[in-house]
């Protein structure tokens, strides 16, 4: 699907959890702080697994997490978030 | 810094942070009859998902309460955002900064169970006006836990007590709730459904900690997921 179709749904899903898979293979989970015309950024939730390994983000990324190409997404999808 | 369960939620910003989230929320609603001339108390209101659905949707009077700033702040935010007459308040279920007889409905989702329970309950009845109804989603124990099992649920979340759906009955009717009514409902998470998605109110910056306790939590959710689970309690007063 196109960058612009992206483009819409990350807006409706800021501020909630998603999993996004690249086109290179890599899987992003996180919740979408913001969107603007080329990516969206993230605030990661951790086992990130292009590092090879399970491991817990958050560490140095700032104030908006990191940002994704919206032209490299293949897939996105909200995750089930339990809370009590 | 340790940080605690509910700072994790309260850094998060999550909205909706109880079982069954926006989705069970209105279903609860719309089985009460509320107008304009009520009253409705969200204690533990969090982010003010539902106090927002609430004021949006049945043009009530809202009391929006909680007991951390954060939330309070994301709260606020929600509300003046979209302009809706809500009225925050900062305190704690055990002693409501409001009172008696001045309320039509208490709600508390996922919150009475980390508080002193017996204490709690009795001040929404103190809160409640006749013919009032205390209506909460919280935490039961489906199935008897070893000692330790139970303890480290209740060291991590920071709950009181983990009681069975008889000893939340139990407390209930000692607390003098005249009639009280206990559901079971299942919840199903739709993927496409984003109204029903948890939000997240993030804030600027989250210590790593914080995603420890995230961790920790979803750990603790697989290990535990047929032993903890929820009810829908309804006490009437009178």
């Amino acid at each position: 699907m196109s960058a612009g179709h992206y483009y819409g749904l990350c807006q409706r899903y800021r501020g909630r959890a998603v999993e996004i898979r690249t086109h290179d293979g890599r899987c992003h989970r996180g919740i979408i702080r913001r969107v603007n015309n080329n990516r969206v950024f993230i605030q990661p939730l951790g086992r990130n697994r292009n590092l090879g390994g399970y491991g817990y983000g958050g560490f140095g990324y700032g104030g908006f997490g990191y940002g994704i190409a919206l032209g490299a997404i293949a897939t996105l999808a909200l995750l089930p978030f339990f809370f009590w | 810094m340790n940080y605690t369960y509910l700072d994790c939620l309260a850094m998060f910003g999550v909205g909706g942070a109880h079982p069954g989230g926006l989705r069970l929320t209105k279903n609860i609603l719309s089985s009460l009859d509320l107008d304009e001339t009520k009253t409705v108390l969200d204690v533990g209101c969090g982010t003010g998902q539902t106090s927002a659905y609430i004021a949006e949707n049945y043009r009530c009077k809202v009391i929006s309460l909680d007991s951390n700033q954060i939330m309070l702040e994301k709260a606020t935010k929600r509300f003046s955002e979209r302009q809706l007459p809500i009225e925050v308040k900062h305190g704690r279920t055990e002693n409501l900064p409001l009172d008696e007889n001045f309320v039509d409905v208490v709600l508390s989702e996922s919150v009475t169970a980390f508080t002193d329970i017996p204490l709690t309950i009795q001040e929404y009845k103190r809160v409640l006006k006749q013919g009032g109804v205390f209506i909460a989603v919280e935490m039961v124990l489906e199935t008897p836990l070893p000692k330790e099992d139970v303890k480290s649920v209740i060291d991590f979340y920071g709950v009181h007590q983990l009681l069975t759906e008889q000893e939340w009955y139990d407390l209930l009717q000692n607390a003098g709730y005249k009639q009280i009514e206990i559901e079971k409902v299942k919840t199903e998470f739709d993927k496409n459904d984003v109204d029903n998605a948890a939000d997240f109110s993030l804030s600027e910056n989250i210590d790593g900690g914080l995603y420890e306790i995230l961790a920790e939590h979803e750990r603790l959710t697989k290990t535990f997921q047929d032993i903890l689970g929820f009810r829908v309690f309804k006490g009437y007063i009178s």
